[in-house]
C-alpha cells in the first residue's frame, strides 16, 4: 500500500501556494456543486478543476486519471442504478427482463453523477495541492481544539511508520506460508495486526519521552510561514464563484432529458 | 463503507455534521481530561489512530471470497469506550478522505456518525450487554464486532434511503438494505473473528497494555478484560 496522493501533495507547482486560498477555493467551489440542481455547472467544476491540477499543479495525468476514476465507475454504477430502479416515470422499456429506464430517475442519476464528478475534483485540488500540515495549520486558526490538532498530526507522522511496518510484516509472514488459505489468512492478518498494535502502543511510549526529554509543555507549535490573503486572492475567489453562481442560474432552466 | 463526496446533497451533508460535531466534541472533552491527568496517554492516543488507519487499509479476505477492510470500529469502541473511540474514528476518517480519498469532505459528518458514532456505540453496548449476560469473553468480543460492523451498514443505508426517497423512502431503504446485505453479512462475521483474534493475541502477549487502557475508562466499571490479562 502507498499513499501517493502524500507525496503529490508535497510536490507540485501549487504545494507552496497559499493554503487559505486553495481550501477556500476548493471548499466553496464544493459547496456549490453540492447545491446545483442541474448536472451542466459540476460538470464544469469537474472540467475545471481537473485543468487546474493537471496544468497549474503539474499532476501527472496518469496519476491524476487513477484518482478518477474511483468516483468514475462508481458514479456510472450510481447513474445505472438511479435510471433503472429510481423512477416513476417510464422513458423506454428495454425488453430484456422487464427493465425499464425512467426519465425522472434518468435525471436524477445524472444529477448525483455529476455531482460526484465535480466535489471530487474539488476535493483531489485540496489534497493533491495542499500538504496536510499547512490544512492542519489552518484548522487550528478556526479555532479547532488544539488537543484535536495535536492528535491529528501525531497521528499523521505515525501511519506512515506502521505502513512500512506491516508491509514488512506482510511480507515476512508470507514468506513462512502464512495466508496460505482462508482460516491461515485470518490468523495471519490477526497475528499482524495485533503485533502492530503491540508496536505501535511501544512506539507511542517512546515518542513520549522523546518529547518530555525536549521540553514538551503539552503543546506542540509549529511555524507558519504564509501570509494571509491578499486583496487579489479575494477578487479571484469572489469573481470565480459568483460566476459560478450565475451559471446555476443560468442552466436552471434547461432541461437535459 | 463510506460514502462518496458528492453523494449527498447540501441540506443532509450538514444535517449529519450537525448531529456527530456534538458527541465528536464531547469525545474531546474527554480526551482534554484524560491527557491532563495522564499527559502519556495523547500519543498512546495517537498511535491507536494510526494504528486503525492501517487496519482499516489492510485487505480482509471475506467467507464469499470478495475483499474488503476490516472497520476498526469495533476494536476502537471495546477497547476505548464509545466517547474517544468517536474522536479517533473522525481523524481516521479525516485521513482517509485526505490521504486516500474515501469518503470525503461534504460527506464526512455522515461517515462520522455511521462510523464513528454508531459503530462503536453499538459495539461497546454489546460488549458490556454480553459481559454482564456471562458470555464468554470470545463471544461478547465477536458479538460486539458483528454488531458494530453491521449497525454501521444499517445506519449507511438509512442514510442513503434518506438523501433519495425514490420512489418512497421505504422502498429506498429495501433497496439499500438488500444490496448491503448480501455483501456486508459475511463481512461483519469476517471482521468479527479478526476482532477476537487480536485481543485474545494481545491478552497472550502483552496483558500489561490492558491495564493502561484502563485510563480511558469509567472507573467504577470493572472490565473482563482486564480481570482476564491479570
Amino acid at each position: 500500500m502507498n499513499i501517493s496522493i502524500d507525496y503529490h501533495a508535497h510536490n507540485n507547482e501549487l504545494s507552496e501556494y497559499n493554503p487559505q486560498f486553495k481550501i477556500l477555493l476548493g471548499i466553496l467551489t464544493l459547496i456549490i456543486c453540492l447545491i446545483s440542481q442541474k448536472p451542466f455547472i459540476p460538470f464544469l467544476i469537474a472540467f475545471i478543476m481537473s485543468s487546474i491540477i493537471i496544468f497549474k499543479a503539474h499532476i501527472p495525468w496518469r496519476f491524476y486519471l487513477k484518482f478518477i476514476g474511483a468516483p468514475l465507475g462508481f458514479g456510472a454504477l450510481t447513474l445505472l442504478f438511479m435510471a433503472f430502479f429510481f423512477g416513476t416515470q417510464p422513458l423506454f422499456a428495454t425488453g430484456i427482463g422487464g427493465l425499464t429506464i425512467y426519465q425522472d430517475g434518468l435525471n436524477l442519476g445524472l444529477l448525483v453523477f455529476s455531482r460526484m464528478m465535480g466535489s471530487f475534483a474539488c476535493l483531489g485540488f485540496l489534497t493533491l495541492t495542499t500538504p496536510l500540515n499547512d490544512i492542519f495549520s489552518q484548522l487550528h486558526k478556526l479555532k479547532v481544539p488544539d488537543i484535536f490538532i495535536e492528535l491529528a498530526l501525531l497521528m499523521y507522522r505515525s501511519i506512515f511508520i506502521f505502513i512500512d511496518e506491516s508491509d514488512r510484516m506482510y511480507h515476512s509472514q508470507q514468506t513462512r506460508l502464512g495466508y496460505n488459505g482462508l482460516k491461515n489468512s485470518y490468523h495471519s492478518l490477526g497475528l499482524l495486526a495485533s503485533n502492530l498494535f503491540i508496536k505501535s502502543w511501544f512506539k507511542g511510549e517512546k515518542v513520549h519521552l522523546a518529547m518530555e526529554s525536549r521540553c514538551y509543555q503539552g503543546e506542540l507549535r509549529s511555524m507558519n510561514k504564509y501570509s494571509s490573503l491578499t486583496l487579489k486572492h479575494v477578487l479571484l475567489l469572489v469573481f470565480f464563484e459568483f460566476s459560478l453562481i450565475l451559471g446555476l442560474y443560468l442552466t436552471s432552466g434547461l432541461k437535459l432529458i | 463503507m463510506h460514502i462518496m463526496e458528492g453523494f449527498l446533497s447540501l441540506e443532509w451533508s450538514i444535517f449529519w455534521y450537525l448531529l456527530s460535531v456534538p458527541v465528536v466534541i464531547y469525545g474531546i472533552f474527554r480526551i482534554k481530561k484524560i491527557t491532563q491527568e495522564f499527559p502519556e496517554s495523547k500519543p498512546l492516543l495517537a498511535v491507536s489512530g494510526a494504528f486503525m488507519f492501517v487496519l482499516s487499509a489492510l485487505k480482509l479476505p471475506s467467507v464469499t471470497g470478495s475483499c474488503s477492510h476490516p472497520t476498526g470500529n469495533g476494536l476502537g469502541g471495546i477497547l476505548f469506550g464509545p466517547a474517544v473511540a468517536s474522536v479517533l474514528a473522525t481523524l481516521v476518517l479525516i485521513f482517509q478522505a485526505l490521504l486516500l480519498a474515501h469518503g470525503g469532505i461534504s460527506t464526512l459528518g455522515a461517515n462520522i456518525f455511521s462510523m464513528g458514532i454508531i459503530g462503536p456505540l453499538f459495539a461497546w453496548l454489546i460488549y458490556r450487554g454480553s459481559q454482564n449476560a456471562g458470555l464468554s469473553l470470545a463471544i461478547s468480543v465477536f458479538l460486539a464486532a458483528f454488531f458494530g460492523n453491521l449497525m454501521t451498514y444499517v445506519t449507511t443505508a438509512l442514510q442513503l434511503s434518506l438523501a433519495f426517497p425514490l420512489p418512497s423512502f421505504g422502498a429506498a431503504l429495501s433497496n439499500f438494505m438488500l444490496i448491503f446485505a448480501v455483501t456486508q453479512i459475511p463481512l461483519a462475521i469476517a471482521e468479527g473473528l479478526l476482532t477476537v483474534v487480536i485481543i485474545e493475541k494481545i491478552i497472550q502477549i502483552r496483558p500489561d497494555i490492558f491495564e493502561r487502557l484502563n485510563i480511558f475508562k469509567i472507573k467504577s466499571v470493572e472490565d473482563p478484560i482486564i480481570e482476564a490479562s491479570k
